[in-house]
C-alpha cells in the first residue's frame, strides 16, 4: 500500500477548460435564474401554496443526500479498515464536499429572502430539524476539511482512522436529519414516517456512490491514469447491494402506508391513480431507477463492462432524482386529509398542479454544475488522485 | 362588535379616537390610541373563536372573507395566479361521507396552542405570543416555507410578489409567509376581529377562552364543538360547532 | 458586546454626516412641527444614531408582546417624515429616491429593508 502515489491533474488540455467554461455557463444562468426570480418573485415559478417546495428543493435534497453518501467510500476505508478503498478516500471526501456545496446554493438561493441567510445563523430553534440541518451542515464541511487535512498531511495520517469515524457518524445524523425534514411532518400523510430517516440513508448511500463512481470513472479516463478492475467491479458489487436497499425500503415504506386506513388515500395515488406521480414512480423510480441498474450490475452479460456501470450510476442518478420527485412534490400535490370522514367539495382539495418552469430548473443544474466545478479544480490543484489505480497498485492481495 | 368583547379590560375606543386625532393634528404627539397596550399581553388570556356551522350562512363567509381583505390588504395581488394566490380564511364546503350532510364554513389559522408551524420554523419567525394568537415575524422570516409544509390547515400563504401600499397596521411583503393574524391590531385594541365583527349573527363568537364570564367560555361548556385534526392534540384556539 | 459594536458603528457611521442639521426633505409634517418651533425628538443626534436600534426593539415588543405605544413606532415616522408631490398632491414613498429615508441610507451606504413590508406613506386619510 506504501506505493500509493497522489498526484494533481495537469488541467491544461482543451477539454479540461471546455468543461470548466461549459459547467460556468451553467452556473451563470443559475445565479441568471436566481435573480430573475428574486427580483419579480415567486409567482414567476411554478411553486404554488399548495406545492411549496418545488424542483429546486428536488435537487437540492438530492444533492444533499448524495454528498453525505460519497463520503461513504472514505468511511469504509478509515472505519471499517478496508484496505482497498484507501486510495479513494481523498477524492470522495472531496466530491461529498462539492456536491453539499452544490446542494446548499440551490437550497438557499430559492429562499424567499436569501439576502436574509445571516438571519438562519444567528437566531436558532431548536426544536426546529430545519434549524439542526443548518448546523449539521456547516459541521459536514468542518468535519470532513479536518478528516481530508487528516489524510493530507503524512503526520497527522495516524489520526485520520479518528476523524474518519467522526465523520462517518456526523454523516449518519446528517442525513438522519435531512429525512427527518419529512418524517417528522405530522400534516402531511405522505409523510409522516419515521422510516423517512432511514430510508434517506440508504438512499444516500446509493446516490453518493453512484455520483462518486461515475466521477472516479471520469476523471481516470480523461487523464490517461490507469483504473484497474478490481476497485471498479468492487465499487460496482457495493452499488448493487445499495440500490436493492433502497428498493426494499421503498417497499416497506410503501407497505406500511398502505396498512394505515388514514394514509391509503395518498398512498392509492402515489401508486395507482396519480396520473404523472404514479408513471414517474413505476416507471422512473423503479423501473429505470432500480431494476435495469440491477441488472446492468449482476446479468453476466453486462457484468464488469465499465460503459454498463456508467449507464447504470447514470440510471441510479436519475432514477434517484425522480425518487425525491415523487416523494417531495407528490407528496405535497395530494391534499391533506383536513377532515377526516368527510369529503371536501368547496374550498381546498384537489390534486394541485405543479410545472416547473425554467429558472427553477436552471438553479437547480446550476447547483449540479457548481458540484462538478468544484472537484474539477480541486482535483487541478490538490493531490486528490491516485497517480494510479491499476489493480497491482490498487489491491493490496493482488497475485501478478 | 362589543357583544365578544369583555368590556372592562377597555376603555371606549371612539373617545379615546378623537382625542388621539386631536392629538396628532396639533402634531405634538402621535398618539394613535390612549388605551394603546402598555403592558405585555399575558397567559391569562387566551384568544379564541366559535364558529357556528349552523348558524352560519354563506353568505356571511363570504362576508367574512371580504371583510379579512380589506382589514388586512390582501387579495389584489396582480401577478400571483390560482394557489399563489394568498387565503388567509378559505371558504370550505364539506360533506360528511355518511350521512350526507353538508357543512359551510371557514377556514383560517387555528391558532394552536402548539402549533406545528412554531415548531419547525428554523429562525423563530413563526411565533406564538402569550395569549395564544401564532403570528409569523417578518423580520425573521427568511422565506423556507417550512411552515406551510407543517401546517395542517393549509392557513399559510407565501407572498409570491413584490407589493406595495400596505395597510399601515399589517406589512406584507414578498418572499415572506403570512397568514390570519386573528387581527392582532384590533384584538390589542379591544375590538374584534374583522371577520367576527362582519357577521350579524351570532354564528361566529370571539372572546378570551380562560374567561368564565366570556360569552365564548360559557358557550363551549354548554354546546357541543369540535377542532379540525382533533387527533393530532393540537389543542387549536378556533374551534367549531355543527360539524 | 455586540451591542456596543452596533453602537459604535453607527456613531462612527453617522459622524459623516452628523454635521448638519438640516434635511431636504423632512417631511409635511415635521418640517410644520419644526416651523412652530415645538420640539418633537428630544435630540436630533440621539435619533440619527439610535433609530434603528429604537425601532428594532419597539417592533419586537409591539410583534411579540402586543405592547403598543407610539413610542419609536414606525408608523410614526412615515407619517411625519413624509413629502408630497405638490403636483397630484400624492405623498412620496419614503424609501424612493431622495426621499427623507433613502437620502441618508443612501449617504452612508446602508441598505433599508424596513419597506419591503411596511407601508412607504402615511395612512389613507390621515390628513
Amino acid at each position: 500500500m506504501s506505493n500509493i502515489r497522489f498526484e494533481q491533474i495537469e488541467g491544461k488540455s482543451l477539454g479540461f477548460y471546455t468543461l470548466v467554461a461549459g459547467l460556468g455557463i451553467l452556473v451563470l444562468a443559475a445565479l441568471g435564474s436566481v435573480y430573475y426570480m428574486e427580483h419579480h418573485g415567486h409567482f414567476v415559478t411554478g411553486m404554488s401554496n399548495r406545492i411549496v417546495w418545488g424542483v429546486p428543493h428536488v435537487f437540492a435534497l438530492f444533492l444533499i443526500v448524495a454528498a453525505s453518501g460519497a463520503l461513504n467510500v472514505a468511511s469504509i476505508s478509515s472505519v471499517f479498515n478496508k484496505k482497498l478503498y484507501k486510495p479513494l478516500s481523498r477524492l470522495s471526501g472531496l466530491v461529498a464536499l462539492s456536491l453539499l456545496a452544490g446542494g446548499l446554493m440551490v437550497l438557499v438561493l430559492d429562499l424567499g429572502r436569501p439576502d436574509r441567510l445571516i438571519v438562519a445563523m444567528t437566531e436558532y430553534n431548536f426544536k426546529s430539524i430545519f434549524a439542526w440541518n443548518i448546523i449539521l451542515y456547516n459541521g459536514f464541511f468542518v468535519v470532513v476539511a479536518v478528516y481530508l487535512w487528516m489524510m493530507f498531511e503524512r503526520r497527522m495520517n495516524k489520526f485520520s482512522h479518528t476523524a474518519g469515524l467522526v465523520a462517518f457518524s456526523w454523516r449518519l445524523i446528517l442525513t438522519t436529519g435531512t429525512g427527518s425534514i419529512f418524517g417528522f411532518l405530522v400534516a402531511r400523510q405522505a409523510y409522516d414516517a419515521v422510516i423517512m430517516a432511514p430510508m434517506f440513508i440508504i438512499m444516500s448511500f446509493a446516490f453518493g456512490l453512484a455520483f462518486f463512481i461515475l466521477i472516479l470513472m471520469a476523471s481516470y479516463q480523461w487523464t490517461n491514469r490507469p483504473l484497474g478492475d478490481v476497485v471498479v467491479n468492487r465499487l460496482s458489487n457495493l452499488l448493487g447491494v445499495f440500490v436493492a436497499a433502497v428498493m426494499y425500503f421503498v417497499a416497506v415504506y410503501h407497505l406500511g402506508n398502505l396498512y394505515l386506513a388514514e394514509n391509503t388515500g395518498v398512498e392509492n395515488f402515489i401508486l395507482f391513480d396519480g396520473g404523472i406521480y404514479t408513471k414517474l414512480f413505476w416507471y422512473g423510480q423503479i423501473i429505470l431507477g432500480g431494476l435495469i441498474p440491477m441488472a446492468l450490475i449482476y446479468h453476466p452479460a453486462t457484468k464488469g463492462n465499465r460503459s454498463m456501470l456508467g449507464l447504470a450510476s447514470v440510471l441510479i442518478i436519475i432514477g434517484g432524482f425522480i425518487q425525491l420527485y415523487v416523494i417531495i412534490i407528490g407528496g405535497q400535490a395530494y391534499p391533506m386529509a383536513l377532515f377526516p370522514g368527510k369529503e371536501i367539495l368547496e374550498g381546498y382539495g384537489g390534486v394541485a398542479q405543479y410545472s416547473a418552469s425554467l429558472p427553477e430548473i436552471s438553479l437547480g443544474i446550476g447547483g449540479i454544475a457548481l458540484a462538478i466545478i468544484a472537484v474539477t479544480f480541486l482535483v487541478k490543484f490538490l493531490a486528490f488522485l491516485p497517480e494510479s489505480l491499476a489493480d497491482d497498485v490498487a489491491d493490496p492481495h493482488y497475485k501478478g | 362588535m362589543s357583544k365578544t368583547l369583555n368590556r372592562r379590560d377597555f376603555i371606549k375606543t371612539t373617545s379615546a379616537t378623537t382625542i388621539g386625532v386631536a392629538t396628532i393634528v396639533s402634531g405634538i404627539t402621535l398618539t394613535t390610541f390612549a388605551n394603546a397596550n402598555k403592558m405585555p399581553v399575558t397567559n391569562e388570556k387566551r384568544w379564541g373563536m366559535l364558529i357556528d356551522t349552523n348558524k352560519l350562512t354563506e353568505a356571511d363567509i363570504d362576508g367574512m372573507v371580504s371583510a379579512c381583505q380589506q382589514e388586512q390588504g390582501w387579495g389584489s395581488e396582480l401577478h400571483s395566479t390560482g394557489n399563489q394566490k394568498p387565503g388567509w380564511i378559505k371558504k370550505l364546503k364539506v360533506r360528511d361521507k355518511a350521512t350526507g350532510k353538508i357543512s359551510n364554513l371557514a377556514l383560517m389559522c387555528q391558532h394552536c396552542e402548539q402549533p406545528p408551524c412554531v415548531d419547525v420554523c428554523p429562525t423563530n419567525a413563526s411565533m406564538k405570543r402569550k395569549d395564544g394568537i401564532v403570528l409569523v415575524d417578518r423580520h425573521l422570516c427568511i422565506g423556507c416555507r417550512y411552515c406551510m409544509m407543517a401546517c395542517p390547515y393549509d392557513a399559510r400563504s407565501f407572498v409570491h410578489e413584490t407589493l406595495s401600499n400596505q395597510k399601515e397596521h399589517m406589512p406584507r411583503g414578498k418572499g415572506t409567509v403570512e397568514a390570519c393574524t386573528m387581527c392582532v391590531h384590533k384584538v390589542d385594541k379591544g375590538e374584534a376581529p374583522a371577520c367576527v365583527a362582519s357577521v350579524n349573527s351570532d354564528a361566529v363568537i370571539f372572546g378570551d377562552l380562560y374567561d368564565a364570564s366570556s360569552k365564548i367560555n360559557q358557550t363551549l361548556k354548554t354546546i357541543q364543538s369540535a377542532q379540525i385534526r382533533a387527533d393530532l392534540n393540537l389543542n387549536t384556539g378556533v374551534r367549531y360547532s355543527g360539524i | 458586546m455586540n451591542r456596543l459594536l452596533v453602537v459604535f458603528l453607527t456613531l462612527l457611521v453617522s459622524s459623516v454626516f452628523a454635521h448638519t442639521n438640516e434635511h431636504a426633505n423632512l417631511g409635511e409634517r415635521a418640517s410644520s412641527i419644526k416651523a412652530s418651533g415645538k420640539v418633537f425628538h428630544g435630540s436630533i443626534s440621539i435619533i440619527r444614531k439610535m433609530h434603528p436600534e429604537f425601532l428594532r426593539h419597539k417592533r419586537d415588543k409591539t410583534l411579540r408582546q402586543g405592547v403598543r405605544t407610539d413610542e419609536h413606532s414606525l408608523k410614526g415616522c412615515v407619517s411625519c417624515h413624509a413629502n408630497k408631490n405638490k403636483t397630484n398632491n400624492q405623498y412620496h414613498s419614503v424609501d424612493k429616491k431622495d426621499q427623507f429615508c433613502s437620502n441618508c441610507h443612501q449617504q452612508v451606504g446602508v441598505s433599508l429593508d424596513c419597506f419591503s413590508c411596511h407601508r412607504t406613506t402615511p395612512k389613507k386619510g390621515s390628513l
